[in-house]
C-alpha cells in the first residue's frame, strides 16, 4: 500500500505519506492549542483568565474522545469520516476564540477535546493500514517531527506576534490536514479485510494494560516537569518559544534513523539517564539562558526518546487486534491521563510555597521512583509482545511440528502425558478456563499443571514459558 | 473434607470474635485484654487461612480422582453419617483419606512427587517424597476387576507419568 503509487497523479504522495502529513497538521493544531498548547495559554492570558479550569476540562475531552473513539470507529470509511468530520467540528468550535470569552469558550474547548481525541485515535487505522509493521517507528517520528515543528513555528509567532494569529495558525493547519486527509485513499471494507491481521487467539488485554501502565509512568514525569522546571525559566521568553521542542525534535530524528537492530531497551535507559540529568542540572545551575539550554535539552530529549519508544510499542501492537483504533485510542489516552495525573503532582508541589530547590529534589525523587519502575515493565511489556507474535507462528504449523517443539527444549523431568496436553493448549494462545473447559477439569487443576510444566522447564511465568519454547520457532 | 472445612469455619468465626472483642476492649480502654483477644483473633486467623489452603488441597485432590474407594455400606456408625464420610480418594495429586491429605505433585520438580505405584489384589502402594523424607503408603484399592485395575494404572500413568506394578492379577 506504501509503495510508489500515487494518488491523484502526484506520485511522491502515497497513502502513508498523506496520512502523515494530514495527521501532523491534525496534531499540530492539538498540541498548538487544545492541549496545553501555548495558543490557548496566551490567549486566556490576553484575556486575563485562569487557564486551570479550561486546561482541565479540555485534556479530559481529550482522554474521553481517546478512549471512547474505537468503540464505535471500526472501518477505514468511518476512521476517514471521523478524522475529517472531527477536523471540521475543531474548526468551527475554534471560531469562537478569535472573539470576546463567553460560554462558547469552555463548551468549544470540551468540544475541540473530545473530538481531536476521536481523530487521533481514529488514525491509527491508517497508521496499520499504511504503514508496514517494521515502518511504524519512522511513521511516528515523522508525524512527531513534523507536528513539533509546526507548533514551534505556532508558539513562536504566539508568543512574540500574536495569539490571535497564533490560533489562525493553528486553524489553517486544520484546513490543510483535511485536504491531505481528504485525497487518502478509504475502501468500504471492514478492518481485518485490509491487512493481514495476526492470528493470534491470546487476547491483547493484558499487553495493552501493561504498555497503559508503561505509558503513564512515562509521562507522569512530563507532566511534572512542565508544571516544575518550566515557571523557572519564564523569564526567557524568546528562547523558550522556540528552542523548547527543539531537542525533542532532534532525538526523534536520531533515533528514527537508528539502525533498525538498534536494542531499544538500551536507548531507553539512555532517556531515564538524562531526564535523571536534567532534574539534578536544574538543581545545579541557575536560570540563565544557557542553564535553561542544559536543562531544557536534557529533559525534551528524553521525552523524545520515552514518546518514540512507546508510539512504536503501540504501532506494533496494531497488528495484533481486529480494531487497531481501540488500542492506540486507549494508548494514547493513557499518556494523556500521565500528563495529567504528573501535571497534578507537579502542582501540589509547587502550590505549597516550598523553596525552589525542594521543590527539584521532590521532583526527582518522584521520578526516579517512576523511573525504576520503568526496565521491568519494559521487560514484561517486550515479552507478551514477542509471544503474540511466537503464539501466530504457532497456529500456523502443523500438528506434528506443534507436538514436536514441546520435546525439542529439554526439561527438569520429563512432562506426564497430561501437562503435555495442556502445554499444547497454553501454546494454542489459550486461557486457563479455556483449557479447563477443553479438557473437562478444573481451573485449579490447570493452574497446578501449569506450575508444574513452568517447573519442569526451569521458567517462571506462562510469557517466559512460551518465549523459550517458540523463540526458535519463529525465526525471531 | 467436610471436617476441614468446619475447622476452616470454626477459626473463621473465633478470628472475627477476636478481632470484635479486642476493638471493644481496645475503645473501652482494657489495652490487656483487647491485646490478648488480638492475639486470639491473629492465631485464629493464622489457623483459617492453614485450613482453607488445606481445603483447596483436599478439593484439587477429590477433582482429579484416579481411585475412589467409598466406605462399605453399614460401615458407618449412624451418629458418625453426617460427619466426614471415610472416603479414599488416589488422584493426581495426592491421596485424601477423610480429612487426612497426602500431597504430592503440587510443587513442581523440587517438591514431594509421586515416585512409585504398585498394585495388588488388595492394596495400591504407593510411594511420595522429597530430596528429605520418603512415604510409603498402602491404600485398600476396593477394585475387584482386572480391566478396572488396568484402567486405574493407565490413568495412573497417564495423569504422574508412574506406570503402576500390578501383581498378583
Amino acid at each position: 500500500m506504501s509503495g510508489g503509487i500515487g494518488i491523484n497523479g502526484f506520485k511522491f504522495l502515497t497513502a502513508r505519506r498523506l496520512s502523515v502529513i494530514g495527521f501532523s497538521f491534525l496534531f499540530a493544531f492539538i498540541l498548538s492549542f487544545p492541549f496545553e498548547g501555548q495558543v490557548l495559554y496566551s490567549l486566556l492570558d490576553l484575556r486575563e483568565i485562569k487557564p486551570s479550569g479550561y486546561i482541565l476540562a479540555a485534556i479530559i475531552a481529550h482522554f474521553t474522545g481517546l478512549f471512547t473513539c474505537g468503540m464505535f470507529v471500526r472501518s477505514k470509511a468511518a476512521a476517514k469520516k471521523t478524522v475529517l468530520g472531527g477536523m471540521g467540528i475543531c474548526l468551527a468550535a475554534a471560531l469562537p476564540f478569535f472573539f470576546a470569552p463567553s460560554f462558547l469558550w469552555m463548551g468549544g474547548l470540551i468540544v475541540v477535546g473530545y473530538v481531536s481525541g476521536c481523530a487521533v485515535a481514529a488514525w491509527g487505522l491508517f497508521l496499520r493500514a499504511f504503514t508496514p509493521k517494521n515502518e511504524r517507528i519512522k511513521t511516528c517520528a515523522d508525524v512527531l517531527i513534523f507536528s513539533n515543528l509546526l507548533m514551534i513555528a505556532i508558539n513562536v509567532v504566539s508568543m512574540n506576534r500574536s495569539p490571535l494569529l497564533g490560533l489562525f495558525l493553528s486553524v489553517l493547519c486544520l484546513v490543510v490536514g483535511m485536504v491531505f486527509i481528504g485525497m487518502m485513499p478509504a475502501g468500504p471494507k471492514n478492518i481485518p479485510d485490509d491487512t493481514e491481521v495476526s492470528k493470534a487467539r491470546a487476547g491483547i488485554k493484558y499487553p495493552l494494560l501493561m504498555l497503559c501502565l508503561f505509558v503513564f509512568v512515562i509521562t507522569i514525569n512530563s507532566g511534572l516537569m512542565y508544571q516544575v522546571i518550566n515557571p523557572a525559566f519564564e523569564h526567557l521568553t524568546g528562547l523558550t518559544s522556540w528552542y523548547w521542542a527543539v531537542p525533542y525534535i532532534a532525538a526523534l530524528a536520531i533515533i528514527r534513523n537508528l539502525p533498525m537492530k538498534a536494542k531499544r531497551s538500551q536507548i531507553l535507559y539512555v532517556g531515564m539517564a538524562m531526564i535523571m540529568g536534567a532534574f539534578i542540572s536544574f538543581i545545579v545551575l541557575g536560570r540563565s539562558a544557557s542553564d535553561y539550554l542544559i536543562v531544557d535539552t536534557l529533559m525534551l530529549a528524553a521525552c523524545g526518546i520515552f514518546d518514540l519508544f512507546w508510539w512504536s510499542i503501540l504501532g506494533e501492537m496494531l497488528d495484533y487486534t481486529d480494531n487497531p483504533v481501540k488500542p492506540f485510542g486507549i494508548g494514547l489516552s493513557a499518556n494523556v491521563l500521565g500528563v495529567l495525573f504528573g501535571g497534578a503532582l507537579g502542582m501540589a508541589v509547587t502550590s505549597n510555597n516550598i523553596p525552589g530547590a525542594e521543590v527539584a529534589v521532590i521532583a526527582l525523587t518522584v521520578v526516579c521512583v517512576t523511573l525504576i519502575i520503568l526496565p521491568p515493565l519494559n521487560r514484561q511489556l517486550v515479552l507478551l509482545l514477542k509471544n503474540h507474535s511466537y503464539l501466530s507462528a504457532y497456529d500456523n504449523m502443523s500438528q506434528s511440528q506443534k507436538t514436536d517443539i514441546i520435546f525439542q527444549v529439554k526439561t527438569l523431568d520429563p512432562l506426564t502425558a497430561r501437562e503435555q496436553e495442556v502445554l499444547q493448549l497454553i501454546l494454542s494462545g489459550k486461557s486457563n478456563r479455556d483449557i479447563a473447559g477443553a479438557l473437562f477439569i478444573s481451573e485449579s487443576t490447570v493452574k497446578t499443571h501449569a506450575r508444574n510444566i513452568f517447573s519442569k522447564y526451569d521458567v517462571s511465568s506462562r510469557a517466559e514459558l512460551i518465549s523459550t519454547l517458540l523463540k526458535n520457532q519463529t525465526g525471531k | 473434607m467436610k471436617r476441614i472445612r468446619k475447622r476452616r469455619n470454626g477459626f473463621a468465626l473465633l478470628a472475627a470474635a477476636g478481632i470484635i472483642s479486642a476493638v471493644s476492649l481496645g475503645a473501652a480502654c482494657f489495652f490487656e485484654a483487647a491485646f490478648a483477644f488480638g492475639a486470639i483473633a491473629f492465631g485464629s486467623f493464622l489457623l483459617a487461612l492453614r485450613q482453607t489452603l488445606l481445603l483447596r488441597d483436599a478439593t484439587l485432590i477429590r477433582d482429579n480422582r484416579i481411585i475412589s474407594v467409598s466406605p462399605p455400606p453399614g460401615s458407618i456408625p449412624v451418629k458418625k453419617k453426617n460427619n466426614d464420610t471415610e472416603e479414599t480418594v488416589v488422584s493426581t495429586f495426592g491421596v485424601l483419606i477423610g480429612s487426612k491429605i497426602y500431597r504430592w505433585g503440587l510443587s513442581g520438580v523440587h517438591g514431594v512427587r509421586l515416585n512409585c505405584a504398585c498394585i495388588d489384589k488388595e492394596r495400591i502402594y504407593l510411594t511420595f517424597g522429597d530430596a528429605i523424607r520418603t512415604i510409603r503408603l498402602e491404600v485398600l484399592h476396593g477394585m475387584t476387576q482386572n480391566q478396572t485395575v488396568l484402567d486405574a494404572a493407565q490413568k495412573l500413568w497417564y495423569e504422574t507419568g508412574i506406570s503402576a506394578g500390578i501383581t498378583g492379577w
